[in-house]
């Protein structure tokens, strides 16, 4: 019902038409997807649907061979890199976290370019966000390569919170992740899209993440785009779609995940 | 920063009448930051005032609601939070911040210490690194020489492809010009005695000796040294290495094999090259500076030259291709996993590669003289 309603509003950043090519092989055939402000948006799809395509489309990364992406209602193109930043977050499947800096100083590595705060502040701030992503205060000093994979995606979903953005795309959160650090971080996406409101994006094949925190889920079969709620897709007749969400994983996930929700239920 | 339409309004602070009412509003957010702190600054000095209503912010963000949260804890009184802020700053403020860590400030004159030791220390293991592996290297040629049938003949080939065949027009090139070089230095300076002809003795005998294969061994440790380190160090980090090792195959046998026979072969037929285009600029400086012809050319050069000068310079090629191909794969086979390290391996591998041509060069020299060839 609830995402329902905020369908209503305008949305925050949408796709029109967009078409993905490469070479003679069409990726994307003029797909159209809404995203509203407050919501969490899963995409799913299979391997080679182009996930990553759409999302590297929507970030702004890659041009699309037709169609356009419109972030608050202007062209993404026409944004300039210091606006762009402030309003979206990414967190690259691998983290994509600078080698040769500290995860400190990673974080505050965008502050730097993008704001004149004084380095005290910066500092505060990034001790701030490393909190926020549920990491302690020691590991800022930390080079990347000393992180575990589940430090890692915190660490990374830390810089991508740095300017505070509007939109998070994440890519992958909770891929080589064991279950137990995977809930932490379907919890923390949650626990940071209720209490910042921020727009969550999430490019995943993670059943339990589908499940569990996403308001709606767009899947992408056959160069198309299908976005609805769970409980709409569930009864979907795509062949694809139905065995997606009801194979014997999906079971499963579909079990935890109900679980899941009534303990979030209970606790908020 | 630009400002543009969809800027969001500057932040403003106002005070209140009756002066010990601060009211902030329009958005606290990373940008505005900086300015709120100054502004809020010198209202605290001037006026003990302890109430700040925040009711017409409209726009906060997280390092505003900690700057809130920092201001309500040193005892300043918010008013006014809205609903939306209130769970913001109850967020915030409910985490457990505690100030990064800072690396302990260690004093120059100690810092300097540390690193000569650990210099020291590093510039031990890795003389020792290094003989291990020469070692483990010559074992393996040994043992391919007793075993013919273990070599990669594929991949020896595509090694000398890639190490020699590639590197032709290069070092012929550079062997053309050093000998330009040598010529013209050798004229201006024999001219006042009279001997300019002995140009000819000279360009010869340093290029056969000396110039030719001293020239392709730089080239091919800066070519072909370093692409052995980045090569087995991505395969290192991506774990490749690993992967071997579990199918029971050794690395030594696979990967740094090939590489030092290929590279065995290849660098003397490389020097030779080296020396046949080193006499051809000979040839050239030697036409267009004294007026000897090519033919006449060749008749000095056999009477300047023997069979020695051409074995002594090639006699050193092989050797130097075992340490370049050496030191290349030990670097790269040190790389740990990040980026970074794969360019300082590669940095260290070439570095250290013409180090040893040098060195070795000069201390053949040594012996040969010693030798009396």
């Amino acid at each position: 019902m609830n995402a329902q309603a905020r369908q209503h509003g305008e949305p925050i950043l949408s796709a029109r038409g967009i078409v993905n090519r490469f070479g003679k092989q069409v990726v994307h055939d003029k797909i159209s997807l809404d995203i509203f402000a407050g919501e969490i948006i899963g995409i799913a799809g299979g391997s080679g649907s182009g996930k990553s395509v759409l999302l590297k489309t929507l970030i702004g990364l890659r041009r699309p061979s037709a169609g356009e992406v419109l972030l608050n209602d202007k062209k993404i193109e026409a944004i300039g890199p210091a606006e762009k930043a402030a309003l979206i977050g990414v967190l690259f499947q691998q983290g994509a976290l600078f080698s040769s800096l500290s995860v400190a100083q990673n974080i505050m590595f965008p502050m730097r370019e993008h704001t004149d705060l004084p380095t005290e502040d910066q500092e505060t701030i990034a001790a701030m966000k490393l909190a926020l992503a549920g990491l302690s205060a020691d590991s800022g000093i930390k080079l990347p390569s000393e992180l575990s994979g589940g430090m890692v995606k915190r660490a990374a979903l830390a810089r991508a919170l740095a300017l505070d953005p509007r939109i998070l795309f994440l890519d992958e959160p909770t891929s080589d992740l064991d279950p137990i650090t995977a809930s932490g971080i379907d919890a923390l996406i949650l626990q940071l899209n209720k209490s910042l409101g921020i727009t969550v994006v999430i490019v995943t094949h993670d059943l339990t993440t589908l499940f569990t925190i996403c308001d709606r889920i767009a899947v992408l079969v056959d160069k198309k785009i299908t976005v609805d709620t769970l409980d709409n897709l569930m009864r979907s007749n795509q062949p694809w779609i139905h065995e997606f969400l009801h194979g014997p994983r999906a079971e499963g996930a579909k079990r935890g995940a109900i679980t899941a929700r009534k303990r979030s239920h209970g606790n908020g | 920063m630009q400002q543009t339409a969809s800027e969001p309004v500057p932040l403003t602070v106002a005070i209140h009448d009756d002066g010990d009412r601060m009211t902030l509003e329009g958005v606290l957010d990373i940008r505005t930051l900086a300015e709120a702190e100054r502004s809020l600054k010198e209202w605290r000095t001037k006026r003990k005032s302890r109430v700040l209503d925040v009711g017409k912010l409209t726009d906060l963000d997280t390092p505003g609601a900690l700057f809130l949260c920092g201001l309500r804890d040193r005892g300043v009184e918010l008013t006014g939070v809205r609903a939306q802020h209130k769970a913001l700053l109850d967020l915030i403020g409910g985490l457990a911040l505690k100030p990064l860590l800072k690396l302990e400030a260690v004093p120059r004159w100690r810092q300097l210490v540390i690193q000569l030791g650990k210099g020291a220390d590093h510039a031990w293991h890795d003389t020792l690194d290094v003989i291990t592996f020469v070692g483990q290297a010559a074992s393996l040629i040994g043992n391919a020489l007793i075993h013919p049938q273990s070599l990669r003949l594929a991949s020896i080939s595509r090694h000398i492809l890639e190490t020699g065949i590639h590197a032709l027009p290069i070092v012929g090139l550079m062997a053309i010009m050093i000998s330009i070089v040598i010529g013209y230095q050798s004229v201006a300076q024999l001219r006042p005695f009279g001997g300019e002809d002995f140009t000819v003795n000279l360009v010869a005998v340093s290029v056969l000796r000396e110039m030719g294969v001293l020239i392709t061994a730089i080239m091919v440790a800066g070519r072909s040294g370093s692409a052995f380190t980045a090569e087995i160090g991505v395969m290192k980090a991506r774990e490749e290495i690993d992967a071997l090792e579990v199918m029971g195959i050794d690395p030594m046998q696979v990967l740094v094999a090939p590489r030092l026979i290929g590279l065995i072969i290849a660098l003397p037929l490389l020097a030779f090259f080296a020396d046949i285009m080193g006499l051809l600029g000979g040839a050239m400086i030697s036409q267009s500076l004294l007026d000897i012809s090519p033919l006449q050319y060749l008749e000095r050069v056999q009477k300047a030259v023997d069979g020695w000068d051409l074995f002594v310079g090639l006699f050193k090629a092989p050797v130097f291709a075992f340490f370049i191909g050496v030191i290349g794969c030990m670097h790269g086979l040190r790389v740990t996993g990040s980026a970074e390290s794969v360019g300082q391996e590669t940095t260290r591998a070439v570095v250290k590669a013409i180090f040893l041509v040098i060195v070795l060069d000069a201390l053949f020299s040594i012996l040969f003289e010693q030798l009396g060839i």
